[in-house]
């Protein structure tokens, strides 16, 4: 018998996956253009210390990514910190995007985050070594809590609401890098290129946690602010994941790759799997493929490595369970 | 006031860092836009936070009074003073406004309506979930409307109605008094195992989750007339413990606040502080400078805004 939570999420789900069905929808059909078919690449990293700048180099080749020209904004993950964990994108995967955007001709390269939980920047920024990338390789950081902040309308509105507050320094770059750390999430299912997007909400608006999108609903949320923002690329750090009661109080898992894509849900579905979740129970995942991209295999070509070389179960919280591939 | 706050008022305070303290207000003055304000960082936009801890903190530097005709200026809905044209009311963020106005004799009749209609909002009551330890029913103060209670908010509208009710009882509602203790509850229910506050979730799925120090700090001067009880008791061990471990200026400074509203020796403190400021320095963080220059100066102002 499934718990409550697992029962209303489910509910939650059939709600949001059924808006989806409506007439009309609820986003704009003439803005959505589904793919034929998506690309998504797998690349080796076995671990930090490796020259991931020439990875994600390589996978800006094999997926025919251009920044050129672009002012690049990167959304990494970054959450808490404590010692030994796997909560955050690690600085090294931000800095090795940036060096490979710079490679690829990209006018500019920002670095951008609005924790939700923690609004000392300075704290998490120093402590997970971030700004030490950072300032060696002279690139901004933005704190997305604390940024001016433009009203926009929303491209969708699963949450109901029609416009949000949204940081300039976001809304002014041309080409946006959705960077997460590959985690199991005890409300959303799974953190990846799409709940990432949470961050780009300023708090010092709506406050910490970011609690507006829980009360509109985590699935409805993430698929407004995907529709919203349209990110151009997807690079997933699930060198070592998260699995267990994520975002924050799961284990380190090692995996050993750098998820790419230019659309993201088919970038999370292709995560999903490789970690033993059904894309289709994940929350946002099903209604996010009928308007913003790819989750069936059969629309997915991949690059790099085959997903099977890392496919794996991971652990998720109780009341999760029925996400499991296998159910 | 409480008489460890009495204390900590006539203990000579260990400051007097002339130079780190002039070389903060000079990046206050730096940041200041052209319409008065201060943005959170360098060439933003004026917001009420920062503007509100500059001018506290110029203030307290100075030792003059305190300048609110920006904020008497700034601009409204209603009662409310808006931060984002646009956005929803933050609540935190005007009753830290209100609070600051209350530093002059002529700001109690602008942040006497704030605080009436602080008195009148509430954060949503949800239904108990078994994956959260803590009382949902417990409804005290949201960021925004039509969303849960949280620590910060919370704290704010602590420290400015019980403010307001010990200096102008009759300038707010008289259920002001059952906020004030449905507040205090709610802080106390959300309080960490180890002590101390995070944003305001101390337990999902079994798992203890930490207290950050800035939180804990604002949280701590919020409770500060009830020091004997217990939760407060262990909080503040936890801030006087772990203040080391998370140095950066916006903990250490709100941390040092905090511990001389407590009559905490803050020497080390102010020592780690100082060392600490280069990333707020280097990123202009106008919050984290201000607080700083709050923290560590010494002026017969005391430390006015936060003692209650």
């Amino acid at each position: 018998m499934p718990t409550r939570r697992a029962f209303l999420t489910a509910v939650g789900t059939a709600v949001v996956a059924g808006a989806c069905r409506q007439n009309p929808p609820p986003f704009d059909v003439a803005d959505f253009t589904l793919p034929a078919r998506s690309l998504v690449g797998l690349f080796a990293a076995t671990s930090y210390s490796i020259e991931l700048a020439d990875v994600i180099f390589r996978g800006f080749k094999e997926l025919g990514v251009n920044v050129a020209g672009r002012r690049v904004f990167l959304k990494p993950n970054m959450v808490e910190y404590e010692p030994g964990t796997a909560i955050n994108t690690h600085p090294h995967v931000v800095a090795g995007t940036a060096i490979a955007c710079r490679r690829a001709g990209a006018a500019e390269v920002v670095v951008g985050e609005g924790p939700g939980h923690r609004r000392d920047i300075e704290y998490l920024l120093a402590t997970t070594g971030l700004y030490d990338q950072l300032k060696d390789l002279g690139i901004k950081f933005v704190d997305l809590n604390h940024d001016d902040v433009r009203v926009v309308r929303l491209k969708s509105w699963f949450t109901g609401l029609s416009e949000m507050a949204l940081p300039v320094e976001l809304l002014r770059s041309d080409f946006v890098i959705s960077l997460p750390k590959l985690k199991t999430h005890h409300w959303a299912g799974m953190t990846c290129s799409m709940k990432n997007l949470f961050g780009v909400v300023p708090g010092a608006v709506y406050g910490w946690p970011k609690n507006l999108l829980h009360m509109r609903g985590i699935p409805s949320s993430i698929l407004d602010l995907t529709a919203t923002i349209r990110p151009h690329l997807a690079v997933v750090d699930a060198i070592t994941a998260m699995e267990g009661d994520g975002p924050i109080m799961g284990k380190p898992r090692a995996l050993g790759f750098i998820a790419m894509g230019s659309d993201l849900p088919a970038v999370d579905a292709t995560c999903a799997r490789i970690i033993g979740l059904d894309p289709e129970k994940v929350p946002y995942l099903g209604p996010a493929s009928h308007f913003l991209g790819n989750i069936a295999e059969r629309r997915i070509e991949q690059r790099g490595e085959l997903p099977s070389r890392y496919a794996t179960q991971f652990d998720v919280v109780p009341s999760l369970q029925y996400l499991r591939l296998s159910q | 006031m409480s008489s460890a706050a009495m204390d900590a008022q006539k203990r000579p305070i260990r400051s007097g860092r002339p130079e780190v303290t002039s070389g903060l207000r000079e990046a206050l003055l730096r940041l200041r836009n052209a319409d008065g304000g201060w943005g959170y960082y360098p060439g933003k936009a004026s917001r009420l936070e920062p503007t509100c801890w500059a001018l506290l903190a110029l203030a307290r530097q100075s030792g003059a009074p305190l300048d609110i005709g920006l904020l008497q200026k700034w601009p409204r809905e209603g009662d409310w003073l808006v931060d984002v044209k646009g956005a929803p009311i933050n609540f935190a963020f005007n009753a830290l406004a209100a609070r600051t106005l209350l530093q002059h004799p002529d700001g109690t009749a602008l942040a006497a309506p704030i605080a009436t209609q602080l008195v009148r909002t509430r954060g949503l009551r949800l239904e108990q979930a078994t994956a959260l330890r803590q009382d949902n029913s417990l409804q005290a103060w949201p960021w925004i409307d039509q969303t849960f209670s949280w620590v910060e908010p919370t704290a704010w509208c602590l420290l400015l109605l019980k403010g307001l009710q010990e200096s102008h009882p009759k300038s707010i509602p008289g259920e002001a008094g059952d906020r004030i203790r449905i507040g205090e509850r709610m802080l106390l229910d959300r309080a960490c195992k180890t002590g101390g506050w995070n944003y305001g979730g101390s337990n999902v799925y079994g798992q203890e989750l930490w207290a950050y120090v800035p939180t804990t700090a604002l949280a701590l001067l919020a409770m500060q007339d009830h020091k004997d009880d217990p939760t407060v008791v262990r909080s503040l061990q936890f801030l006087q413990k772990d203040t080391n471990t998370e140095r950066s200026a916006p903990a250490l400074a709100l941390a040092v606040v905090c511990l001389r509203v407590f009559g905490v020796d803050v020497g080390p403190f102010e020592q780690d502080l100082m060392s600490n400021l280069d990333l707020s320095r280097a990123m202009g963080s106008t919050v984290a400078l201000a607080s700083s220059l709050y923290a560590l100066s010494e002026t017969r102002h005391g430390m006015a805004a936060f003692i209650l």
